[in-house]
């Protein structure tokens, strides 16, 4: 008898549990795989924190493309040298970066904020719309290396998407093509 | 309605003949709706293989993560120094141009990172107009192939070369070798036509400098037309044409609006001479096979090729002794060589008379077209020559019939080549432009004759037949990495720029001229001053090409910008030297077959025959994929007892070919008709073992290449060989598919003979607030070219599966071109209909899919989620137009270098997947969008599907249904559109546009334009 309870008991929570997992995984209380959090050593330690944040260098400065195109870009090493050639010259760091420069072999910096390739993802039109970049990439310019956080998930976009007062479309299409 | 009905065989649309036919197995496979079967035994052993061999056009999708991985770690490189106009995500549009055979196009080159992804039309050509070939498209494919020689070759030879190793060389020292022998004397260029008058003025200096001989070889032979051109306007030179002025065309077996010449060109006139008004032409074609502008003809006649001769003669006879007409009425020396013709019409059994009336009726309006091409008979140039004396009976010359810019085609034929070479005259000989091993039939004894000559320098980029027997191979650029020039047939002059950096450790073939050149004893000025050939060809614009105002960098740039600096007359004066015309005797009777060579759409001379998309692009007129076949007519079939695939061998000479059977409604009865380009050896992966050389048939008659009017050798064997068709899947029959009309109907009442429905629904009906995506598809402005089969592949990164699975119905392409016959098999009329996704209003697919993954946008467009995707195939079953493709493999395996062809801005799609026509969403976004960053509204005409830019006869309009003033929107509700299967009140947003014949009565019965029974009758359901 007890064990047949104790079997109940065992599989009920089970059950809870597969539920509560799956409740939580579908009301955006729990995301896996999404890599919320991710942050990378980078091949050179560039602090987003003294550039964005301390020095008040516009995002746009580097990120060129982001209110015209799909991609924001990450800045090409020319970009880096139009205040390296002069500023801090001595630091090992903007050595290596000088070297990647003038080589033309470039820097392999790692990929932070990943979407799958079927999802079309436009910068252009969220800043259009009035988003600002910490919206989605957070405080970036407290960041000494740059973090993920938020998830990115399909959700999390969709319920952006769905507010009255953002006037987004929620076509399949807007982001699957 | 009753489908089976339809498939009776009185007068009604039929696809294939084994449903006119009413063949069994033709039924169940009607009845079983697709012919795609779930995976079969042999799948996953030769299938895998043959994939893997193939490495076919696919997509990629490398970045999957695997379940144990936390993520898949993704570098970005970012540019060290970014050129100043390379936008990450915009692409860079570079106006080009491209020589496909005989026929120059403006193209605009698109390019993302800097590697060209798309070549679409440059709109700014008076010519071509934006319109494009299928075979252009294919140009990039070639760009990207992994069978492309990556460097310069040096072949050590044994002295017959019938034995040799291929070594990798270095430019420097192929150059101190070719430059030594050189300075031996008796050198030799035998070209290819190319139309570029930079390279012309190299050409020039090259050959002054080492005093070479200049020889002409192209593997399409246009020679005889040439000739005949000489003698009837005194210039060599290839003829050109303004179709749209003309309201009679008579073509005799000559393909001008598939293969003949400038077909995109000739597509684009022939269209604005179509539009159903009181002033629409009207084009009777007489021909043997069944050709594209067969298909397109509004009177079509069967003759034999032997025959050609005899119908234009026949003609002449008609109207310059019989009716007395026209500019050579009174001409006694005409008439009296005219009167052997006397009995032609009888022979022939043609109308002859009527025709002629109807070339009278429209003097200096009507156009006479011959010629064969590839299919030239031994009388080609008498052809020739006497169709240009019927244009100038008929006072077209300077009107229908225009002088083209002159191009330099000075140098003797291959024939004298093989001579001297055989004497030992030529020591040095460089091949450019043509693949003589390959197009010379073995009968030529090319490479007997050139025992003698001690070293052969070949500029292909492949492996090929020719570059075999070469000793050296300076292997070319592709011309999307190479500058050049080109002048079209109208005179105007574009520019060809490089869109990459060479892939490859290739040189240009100027490069080599130049480099050559400048070791001669006593090179040219400007040889020796251009470090370049860009140097040279820009100076040569600079001091005989450019005339335009302002200084010439500015100028230069202007060309750059848009391609093209059109000319200011359109052609010059042409006058007719009666002297041209020579007498000559009707054709003897042949007895048994025929031969016919012809020319594919999609492989034309086989240069592109290691390009999969040419080799998977359906036939307008067969609809077969994959192979080359030998057609004949339907009567023959059925004497011979010959089944479809059925073996047939066919002897012309020494040379015997084996080749499956295809049974071509409308042919001319006693003619074999084979397709050359297939057979090649050394061209790649694809291309090698598809089909049969075909050239091999080719006769030497008075040193002229005939390919076609002569008796050959035609046997039944017992093998068989299934034949890939993409015709006999979807079948659409016994509903309103295509709604024809005749002229005289559509003036009256445009629309008339479709029969409407006004259909009520139950569903709630869709609000479009913005944008309505919709489409028009005008059926009287398409040939059925299939350029938009090809422009829809590239743009989409659609793979291609190979034959194995095309027999199975597994074909990707999301636009396809359905060809319907209507009448007696001997000589039916032909429709051709682009399918394309109906993006409906009540759509489905979309009510059947079990996880959403097909939707409807609030902009009307039924957009395909391929991550949702389980691939279920309902949506397939339940589309009743058929336009969905189902992954069945992952075809995505494909070379590294084929992978730079991709649209990054097209998913690329995976196994298990479901795809179809998107309306180019992508291309809808980025221009909103683009719109959207600039602050503006979208205006019409911004966006363009692919399959509506690459269309050269404008047949497909494409816009938003919302905004009345749109193009679409007026084209949409106009009378004579209608939606396909509107019965089934599925709201599709595509429409057609009737077609109208310019004819007294349409073929058939009239019963087949009588749906349910009641003719153009409104119901309601």
């Amino acid at each position: 008898m007890t064990k047949k309870i104790l079997g109940a008991v065992v599989a009920l929570a089970i059950a809870g549990g597969v539920y509560g997992f799956f409740h939580a995984l579908t009301h955006n209380k729990i995301t896996i795989g999404y890599n919320k959090g991710y942050q990378p050593d980078q091949p050179l330690p560039f602090s987003h924190k003294q550039h964005a944040g301390d020095l008040q260098i516009d995002c746009r400065y580097c990120h060129t493309s982001v209110a015209v195109t799909r991609h924001a870009s990450v800045p090409s090493l020319n970009i880096c040298m139009n205040c390296h050639m002069v500023v801090k010259t001595d630091s090992p760091y903007i050595q290596k970066l000088t070297e990647a420069y003038s080589s033309g072999k470039s820097i392999a910096w790692e990929k932070v904020h990943l979407l799958p390739d079927h999802v079309k993802f436009n910068h252009s039109m969220h800043i259009k719309a009035g988003k600002q970049c910490t919206d989605c990439h957070g405080n970036v310019q407290e960041m000494e290396k740059i973090k993920q956080v938020q998830s990115l998930s399909m959700g999390w976009c969709v319920n952006c998407h769905r507010q009255p007062e953002n006037n987004a479309p929620v076509n399949c299409s807007t982001c699957h093509y | 309605m009753d489908n089976n009905q339809d498939n009776t065989n009185n007068g009604k649309y039929w696809k294939s003949l084994e449903q006119w036919r009413q063949d069994p197995e033709f039924i169940e496979l009607a009845q079983k709706e697709f012919v795609s079967s779930p995976l079969q035994e042999s799948d996953g052993q030769d299938g895998w293989a043959r994939r893997e061999f193939l490495k076919l056009m696919g997509a990629s999708i490398a970045l999957t993560s695997f379940g144990c991985v936390r993520r898949p770690a993704q570098k970005i490189i970012p540019y060290a120094k970014k050129p100043a106009d390379i936008i990450h995500g915009i692409p860079n549009y570079y106006a080009s141009s491209y020589v496909d055979g005989f026929e120059g196009l403006g193209i605009v080159v698109t390019t993302r990172d800097g590697r060209p992804i798309k070549i679409e039309g440059n709109t700014e050509h008076p010519l071509t107009k934006g319109g494009m070939s299928a075979r252009a498209h294919a140009h990039i494919l070639k760009l990207y192939d992994p069978d492309r020689f990556t460097g310069p070759k040096h072949n050590l030879q044994n002295e017959k070369r019938t034995n040799r190793e291929t070594i990798g060389a270095k430019w420097a020292n192929l150059d101190k070798a070719v430059i030594e022998q050189l300075k031996k004397g008796g050198s030799a260029l035998l070209l290819g036509s190319h139309f570029s008058p930079s390279t012309d003025a190299l050409i020039g200096d090259f050959a002054a400098a080492f005093g070479t001989k200049i020889y002409r070889y192209d593997d399409i032979s246009m020679d005889a037309v040439k000739s005949a051109t000489k003698a009837s306007y005194g210039q060599e030179n290839l003829p050109h044409y303004d179709i749209s002025k003309a309201k009679t065309i008579v073509a005799i077996n000559n393909d001008f609006l598939g293969t003949w010449l400038t077909p995109t060109t000739f597509a684009s006139q022939f269209s604005t001479g179509r539009k159903a008004d009181k002033d629409m032409n009207k084009l009777i074609v007489i021909e043997s096979l069944m050709s594209l502008t067969g298909t397109n003809a509004d009177r079509r006649y069967r003759i034999k090729p032997s025959q050609t001769l005899d119908v234009v003669m026949g003609l002449l006879h008609e109207i310059v002794v019989v009716k007395r007409q026209g500019r050579y009425a009174g001409d006694g020396g005409l008439s009296s060589a005219l009167t052997k013709y006397k009995a032609s019409a009888g022979d022939l059994g043609l109308p002859l008379s009527e025709i002629a009336d109807e070339l009278l009726k429209n003097q200096g309006q009507s156009l006479v077209l011959a010629g064969g091409g590839v299919g030239a008979t031994e009388n080609e140039a008498k052809v020739i020559a006497a169709a240009n004396l019927l244009n100038s009976a008929l006072g077209n010359d300077g009107k229908t019939v225009l002088a083209r810019a002159p191009s330099r085609f000075e140098g003797q034929g291959i024939g004298d080549l093989l001579t001297q070479a055989a004497a030992g005259s030529i020591k040095t000989l460089i091949i450019h432009g043509s693949n003589p091993v390959y197009s010379l039939p073995e009968s030529a004894k090319f490479l007997e004759s050139m025992a003698k000559v001690e070293m052969i320098v070949y500029t292909g980029d492949r492996n090929d037949e020719t570059a075999r027997f070469a000793d050296y191979v300076a292997t070319d650029h592709n011309p999307l990495e190479n500058w050049s020039d080109l002048q079209t047939a109208d005179g105007s002059y574009c520019i060809q720029q490089p869109t990459i950096q060479p892939l490859f450790d290739t040189r240009a073939f100027q490069d080599s001229l130049l480099a050559w050149t400048k070791g001669a004893a006593s090179p040219s000025g400007r040889v020796k001053s251009a470090a370049t050939w860009y140097d040279f060809l820009k100076n040569n614009w600079r001091e005989s090409i450019y005339k335009g105002g302002g200084t010439f960098e500015e100028g230069w740039i202007d060309v750059l910008q848009k391609g093209v600096v059109p000319a200011k007359s359109v052609g010059g004066a042409l006058s007719f030297s009666r002297s041209a015309f020579t007498e000559a005797l009707p054709a003897a009777k042949v007895d048994g077959f025929e031969l016919a060579l012809y020319q594919k759409i999609g492989l034309g001379d086989g240069s592109l025959a290691n390009v999969p998309w040419m080799q998977e692009f359906p036939d307008p007129v067969t609809k077969n994929v994959w192979d080359n076949y030998a057609c004949i007519s339907p009567k023959d079939a059925k004497t011979l007892k010959i089944k479809q695939g059925q073996h047939v061998r066919i002897t012309a000479g020494d040379v015997k070919i084996e080749l499956p059977a295809h049974i071509q409604p409308g042919q001319a009865d006693g003619v074999v008709g084979v397709a050359v380009g297939y057979g090649r050896k050394g061209a790649g992966r694809v291309a090698d073992g598809v089909g049969q050389n075909a050239f091999q048939l080719i006769q030497f008659m008075n040193g002229q290449r005939v390919g076609a009017g002569f008796k050959v050798g035609f046997e039944k064997l017992a093998a068989h060989t299934d034949i890939a068709c993409v015709q006999d899947h979807h079948s659409m029959e016994g509903r309103q598919i295509v709604v024809e009309e005749t002229l005289q109907d559509h003036i009256k009442k445009p629309g008339g003979n479709v029969h409407r429905h006004h259909m009520i629904t139950m569903w709630k009906e869709h609000e479009y607030k913005g944008h309505k995506w919709g489409m028009v598809i005008d059926l009287n402005s398409c040939t059925g070219c299939g350029s938009c089969i090809v422009a829809c592949q590239s743009e989409n990164n659609i793979p291609v599966v190979g034959k194995k699975y095309v027999l199975k119905g597994r074909e990707m392409h999301w636009l396809r071109i359905d060809r319907y016959y209507v009448g007696n098999p001997e000589n039916p009329d032909t429709v051709h209909q682009p399918i394309v996704c109906m993006h409906c209003d009540n759509a489905p697919c979309e009510t059947v899919c079990p996880v959403a993954a097909t939707t409807h946008s609030d902009e009307g467009t039924n957009d395909m989620i391929y991550n949702r995707c389980v691939g279920t195939r309902y949506c397939s079953n339940n589309c009743p137009y058929k336009v969905r493709r189902f992954n069945w493999f992952n075809y995505t395996d494909i070379p590294d270098l084929q992978k730079m062809a991709l649209n990054p801005e097209v998913t690329v799609r995976f196994r298990g997947v479901m795809e179809k026509c998107t309306f180019c969403i992508h291309r809808i976004k980025f221009h909103k969008y683009r719109a959207k960053i600039e602050d503006r509204q979208l205006k019409d005409g911004d966006i363009t599907t692919a399959c509506q830019q690459s269309c050269p006869t404008g047949g497909i309009i494409f816009g938003d249904l919302n905004d009345p003033n749109s193009a679409v929107a007026k084209a949409f509700h106009d009378q004579k559109s209608y939606p396909l299967l509107e019965e089934l009140n599925t709201r599709p947003a595509v429409h057609y546009q009737v077609k109208v014949r310019n004819v007294e009565e349409l073929q058939g019965d009239g019963k087949d334009r009588n749906y349910h029974g009641q003719k153009s009758e409104e119901h309601h359901a």
